[in-house]
């Protein structure tokens, strides 16, 4: 019988991992949720995000803080740039998973261009320190990385509930011609998504770097679970996203507490299947 | 008025195309004709391979391309081949087995080589060895992980691990641990299921069972993993005197990170094969015992030979921007391999596969990593795997004893 | 072209491609060959299910990889002659396939994403099963000695050729299935799934089939690479290349033409080979990603898109179906006519969510008869429609079409019952020509035309409503009078015994209107039994025989039109009471 600590700690290092699943899925949620757009490229450049952070941080040794914001701004502008691409070509949904597809292909070429192959990692001088609480360890960066998490997620949520621009998004999702005729500016919006989508990116890249190991191929190792946690959660819902990753997450912690590791994948995926089939009305 | 707007939005996003594709039917054109000077005279002797430069293989790929650069341009400095020049015919599989016996079956088939040499990896070096089979081909490949399954006759390791690693290493690492100050009672073995590293930590299994070790933690975890914090929970209950870990690339360090955040140290570790430089700069990763071949240091930079490759590879590795400049297991396995092809084409003075292959076979080939054979089970000879420990941020290999760096000896914490 | 020289031309050219190991090339072309067909065969028995029906699967991987496994395990463990372990393998994974997508495609909501992440879902289980067990186990499989029987001298000509077979089979499938029965409702989900069933396509059926036959051929194909590559893997066999790579040579190509898929996957594999030149792997791998993104902004309908509307551009006047007469064709069942009850609804209760719609409906629908159904908004006239269609099914109570209770059979077989219904707010098929939207229904409505029957009948009802110019247009080109005469040409297509218009006349002109009540009285002039909901009251006094009218789910009076709206409860129901 496992120790309750071990238990716990496995519970905390799932909620952690979840958090991570939920804030990468929260920028691809939206822009496939309200812009109809199949981002692959969300994932490219989260680890574009990832690379930057690490020569900033340990090449250029700036803090992680002072990274993240050069990276935040920066990306804002090029998911813009990017919706500005794919509105001049209307690029329909599922030539968007092409289009994006070229891009994240051409970023990891980038990658392995200006940091090549090997693996990379980012050795923080106080990466791995934690805070104690009783029995349990809570360490510092994944408790940043949940709290931003939290943060931005909510932030979505009452933007997207509670302003102005948010309402507008959600009537022009669901009918766009009705929308137009009430003044909203598809475009303009859609542009802002976007730009906010990349930025998520952006912030969840960097917190990749600080937790994880870098290499480019990793780019698609992410895609399959993330892409899972983005629909169960609901497109262009930020809330769900983060639930279905919180579930996904402590599904396969408390498995590899418990079980053995590799069989992890079959328990949270088994679980998605059952939820699916029984009750697809609940997602 | 409004149709002459549209008209001009069209007409732009149209010329822009038109621009985009010209760059890229440009950089089409360019870039197979902007190739670097073949050699200078004479029919070039041709050797043909590929390499996993793209896709989810591609960490150690530079390594190999950047050594097998390194050897051909020494040949063509002295008198290449029979006194032919050299010229490497690369070409990248992409990670991918399939195209991987493609594109041996275009350099055998179409590109018409005199020689190949192998990939890496374990699933590429599959598929050009049943290629060489069919055409009759000698292979020397560099680094394949699981020796059971080359069943060619006429394939040669350069990575010589012996016909059974899965029980020889084992051995020499418990062998290390039981002549160290604080010799290990019980043992977790924890491994990816990775194929080559899998086979081995199975075989440590058995080893250490063998070996009177308790084992008191069996754990398996998919490849890719990315949460180790519950199995880092798990090593911490279980309290091993010794760790395992069977790591490929950083997967070990994650481990340990993991580990550290629950303010855990295994009193002793083992990394089968880690990525040296990240791992190196990694502090939790202290005291880390790995598998080597080669490190650069003496005995093994006693070898003149050796000692002027490592300081070519250093700088030549450091100009492409690697993140760790030095010689070991990936760079020492690829030098062997061209070796190894250097020596049996001088010896035979022949390019003609059976008669290298009959020399191979049947002679012993002195190289950087030691004398290798070629006579035992499935063409193994010698296992000559080191034990190396992480010291100082070095890695320095620390048994067997003769392969020692100069003063160093295996440290328990 | 005529099907037949189609066919033999396709037949031509698979056997000249067959014959190309007998000319001796050197091995590698096979092998580039050997890797095209391989994608082909993936990508187009892929669309089979997921491009014809639009039911996108991301689990590919799961099923290919299922043949993969199949034929490892089979070959190197049990020693089982090669051909049988690809028979082997293509069974296996159809069986995947069908036990999935028999619990799946019984879910309504299961559609679009969800569908796409359940198959998705269904790869990662299937990959933990593999590596964890005995399967595979964790060191991956090694087909030592393991060939392909001998066809050819050589081992790289012999699978050559199953390849070529199994890509030729998989086109030849994906053909037929696009011009049958089968294609045919799978095009109608792809538009409409709920129009579909209830037009008498059997969706859960036609998917189920569409899954296995998609899942068989890529078993096959899995079966034939592993062999072709020797040793497989677990991270190699179910990583996301199979899946993602399936879409974008579809979606490429073009996912809804037969032939899509295989352009798709030949320009995709082609690209990725040509940059397989040592020296700038790095780069090559960028002009990919960018060729891809250039192509589809060049051809944003995919290769076969592209060329089929140029294709219509040069030639826009495909022949029209015959228009025959502009009169009511003679009834399909004239016994129909007066029977005494054609319809019986029985204590007809249906809740959502604890919120009644149908409190116990009781009425009844004689034949040959117009009925009119009236009530306020939100009465429960369209629900009432939607359970004898058999979209909705009530708590309780009986609906019975004749002998039959039309409660325990689902939406298609109702309609080849003889039931069919109008939408009112009009759902015709949105890619599909109105001649194709037409025919779709004689095909799978009570006539059961063949393809061939259906197109001409189709002509006749376009003719019957006044659309015979529009035949060849989609249903987006259409003004809203001209769908909603489209959806009266539909389910008279089907030569129903029972008519459900759900108001048809609302948003019409009034001479629009009058056109229309003429065309209903013509209609049931023809033998059909006609329910007629509708709000414009002076339009349901004027043609109905009886009316019934509901309010609150509930019937609250029936009889002759005139009598019945001067009944004290109808006027309150309609004006509210008198306190109020």
């Amino acid at each position: 019988m496992p120790s309750a600590t071990l238990l716990g700690q496995s519970l905390l290092s799932g909620v952690f991992i979840g958090a991570l699943y939920g804030l990468l899925g929260l920028g691809l949620s939206l822009s496939w949720g309200y812009l109809r757009l199949i981002n692959l490229a969300h994932f490219a450049l989260a680890f574009l995000a990832a690379y930057l952070t690490y020569q900033l941080v340990d090449v250029g040794d700036w803090h992680p803080v002072a990274a993240l914001a050069a990276i935040v701004p920066a990306f804002f502008v090029l998911g813009v740039a990017m919706q500005v691409f794919v509105h001049r070509f209307a690029i329909g949904e599922f030539a968007s998973l092409l289009v994006t597809f070229g891009v994240t292909v051409i970023i990891e070429s980038l990658i392995q261009w200006i940091w090549t192959a090997d693996f990379r990692r980012l050795q923080l001088d106080h990466g791995a320190l934690s805070w104690r609480l009783g029995p349990l360890f809570i360490p510092i960066v994944e408790a940043a990385m949940l709290l931003v998490t939290l943060a931005l997620t909510c932030g979505t949520w009452a933007m997207l509930r509670f302003t102005y621009i948010g309402k507008a998004m959600r009537a022009s999702a669901e009918d766009p011609d009705m929308a137009a005729a009430f003044g909203v500016d598809h475009r303009r919006l859609a542009l802002l998504l976007s730009g906010l989508a990349a930025a998520f990116a952006g912030v969840a890249g960097a917190f990749i770097a600080l937790i994880y190991t870098l290499f480019p191929a990793q780019i698609f190792t992410w895609v399959g679970v993330i892409f899972a946690v983005v629909i169960l959660g609901g497109l262009g819902n930020p809330l769900g996203a983060l639930i279905a990753g919180l579930v996904v997450g402590v599904s396969e912690s408390l498995t590899m507490a418990l079980t053995e590791p590799a069989w992890a994948p079959l328990v949270s995926f088994s679980l998605l299947i059952f939820v699916l089939v029984l009750r697809p009305d609940r997602i | 008025m409004a149709r002459d707007c549209r008209h001009t939005v069209a007409g732009t996003s149209r010329s822009l195309r038109l621009a985009l594709a010209g760059l890229a039917l440009a950089a089409l054109v360019l870039v197979p004709t902007w190739r670097t000077d073949a050699a200078p005279s004479g029919q070039p002797v041709r050797i043909g391979s590929t390499l996993a430069l793209t896709g989810p293989l591609a960490a150690t790929s530079l390594i190999h391309k950047i050594v097998g650069e390194i050897y051909v341009e020494r040949l063509n400095k002295k008198d290449g081949l029979l006194g032919r020049p050299v010229e490497w015919v690369l070409k990248d599989d992409q990670s991918k087995a399939d195209l991987a016996r493609t594109l041996y079956e275009q350099l055998v088939t179409v590109d018409k080589v005199d020689l190949i040499i192998g990939p890496y990896a374990t699933g590429g070096i599959l598929s050009a060895m049943s290629v060489a089979q069919r055409y009759n081909k000698i292979l020397i490949h560099h680094t394949f992980g699981i020796p059971t399954l080359a069943k060619y006759e006429m394939h040669f390791p350069a990575w010589s691990l012996g016909p059974t690693p899965e029980q020889t290493f084992p051995n020499t690492l418990f062998d290390a641990l039981a002549n160290s100050a604080k010799p290990p009672k019980t043992v977790a073995i924890v491994t990816s299921k990775f194929p080559s590293v899998h086979f081995m930590s199975v075989g440590a299994r058995e080893t250490a069972k063998k070996r009177g070790l308790q084992e008191v933690l069996w754990l398996e975890w998919e490849f890719g993993n990315r949460d180790f914090g519950p199995i880092a929970s798990r090593v911490k209950d279980a309290n091993p005197d010794f760790l395992w870990i069977g790591a490929i690339g950083l997967e070990g360090v994650m481990l340990l990170d993991a580990a550290k955040k629950i303010d855990y140290v295994p009193p002793g570790h083992f990394h089968l094969y880690p990525a040296p430089g990240p791992t190196a700069k990694a502090p939790e990763a202290k005291g880390a015992l790995a598998a080597t071949i080669f490190e650069q240091h003496p005995p093994f930079t006693n070898n003149p030979v050796a000692a002027e490759f490592v300081k070519e590879f250093n700088e030549r590795a450091a100009k492409a921007g690697l993140p760790d400049n030095s010689v070991e297991t990936q760079a020492a396995a690829s030098f062997v391999a061209w070796q190894l092809l250097e020596a049996a084409v001088t010896a035979t003075k022949s390019l003609d596969d059976k008669a290298l292959g009959q020399w191979l076979k049947t002679n012993r080939v002195d190289t950087i990593i030691g004398r290798l054979r070629f006579d035992g089970a499935n063409n193994y000879g010698d296992d000559l795997m080191r034990v190396k420990q992480l010291q100082d941020g070095k890695w320095v290999v620390v048994w067997p004893r003769e392969y020692a760096a100069p003063g160093a000896r295996l440290m328990m914490q | 072209m005529h099907r037949p020289v189609k066919a033999a031309a396709f037949a031509l050219v698979i056997l000249a491609l067959a014959a190309v190991p007998a000319l001796r090339p050197p091995a590698f072309y096979e092998s580039f060959l050997f890797l095209v067909y391989l994608w082909v065969a993936l990508a187009t028995s892929w669309a089979i299910l997921s491009g014809f029906s639009g039911y996108f699967s991301f689990g590919h991987g799961a099923f290919y990889g299922a043949g993969v496994y199949t034929t490892a395990t089979l070959a190197s463990r049990f020693d089982v002659p090669v051909a049988w372990t690809w028979l082997a393998a293509g069974v296996a994974a159809a069986i995947l396939g069908l036990v999935v997508g028999a619990v799946v495609f019984r879910v309504r909501r299961l559609r679009g994403e969800l569908f796409a992440l359940l198959t998705l879902a269904v790869t990662f289980v299937v990959a933990t099963v593999v590596l964890n067990t005995r399967i595979d186990g964790g060191p991956g499989v090694f087909l030592a000695g393991v060939d392909a029987p001998r066809i050819y001298g050589s081992a790289s000509g012999s699978l050559y050729v199953f390849a070529l077979a199994i890509a030729a089979a998989t086109l030849a499938v994906a053909w037929l299935v696009q011009y049958s029965r089968l294609g045919r409702g799978l095009f109608a989900i792809s538009d409409d799934e709920d129009v579909a069933e209830t037009m008498g396509v059997p969706t859960y059926r036609f998917k189920l089939a569409a899954l296995g036959v998609s899942c068989f051929l890529a078993g096959v194909a899995g079966g034939i690479h592993a062999v072709f590559v020797g040793y497989v893997t677990v991270a190699e066999t179910f990583s996301l290349t199979v899946p993602l790579f399936v879409v974008l040579m579809s979606v490429l190509g073009g996912a809804r033409h037969w032939l899509g898929p295989c352009l798709g996957a030949a320009f995709i594999v082609a690209l990725n080979y040509a940059f397989v030149g040592g020296d700038w792997a790095v780069v090559g791998r960028a002009i990919i990603g960018a060729t891809l993104i250039l192509v589809i902004l060049f051809l944003p309908h995919g290769l076969v898109g592209t060329a089929v509307s140029a294709w219509r551009r040069a030639h826009p006047a495909k022949a029209a179906p015959a228009a025959g007469t502009a009169s009511m064709p003679a009834p399909a069942r004239s016994e129909a006519a007066r029977q005494p009850v054609m319809l019986r609804c029985e204590n007809v209760h249906l809740s959502f969510r604890g919120v009644r719609a149908l409190a116990g409906v009781t009425m009844e629908v004689q034949g040959g008869e117009i009925l009119g159904l009236v009530g306020p908004n939100g009465s429960g006239k369209s629900t009432l429609v939607n359970v004898i269609s058999g979209y909705y099914r009530p708590q309780a109570g009986r609906v019975l079409l004749g002998d039959d209770d039309l409660l325990t059979k689902g939406g298609h077989r109702i309609a080849s019952l003889g039931v069919a219904r109008t939408y009112q707010i009009p759902r015709p098929f949105s890619r599909l020509t109105v001649a194709e939207n037409v025919a779709l229904a004689a095909m799978f409505g009570a006539a059961r035309l063949d393809r061939i029957s259906a197109w001409h009948e189709s002509g006749r009802w376009l003719a019957f409503v006044g659309l015979a110019e529009r035949h060849a247009a989609l249903p987006s080109q259409l003004n809203l009078h001209q769908r909603k005469f489209l959806e009266l040409a539909r389910a008279l297509a089907a030569r129903p015994r029972l008519i459900l218009l759900d108001e048809v006349l609302s948003g019409l002109t009034p001479s629009e209107t009058a056109h229309a009540l003429e065309l209903i009285r013509s209609i049931r002039a023809g033998g059909a039994t006609i329910v007629f909901i509708e709000h414009n009251m002076r339009a349901v006094l004027e043609i109905s025989d009886r009316l019934v009218v509901l309010n609150h789910g509930e019937v609250i009076a029936e009889g002759e039109p005139r009598a019945v709206i001067r009944e004290p409860e109808v006027v309150t129901a309609y004006l509210g009471s008198a306190h109020a």
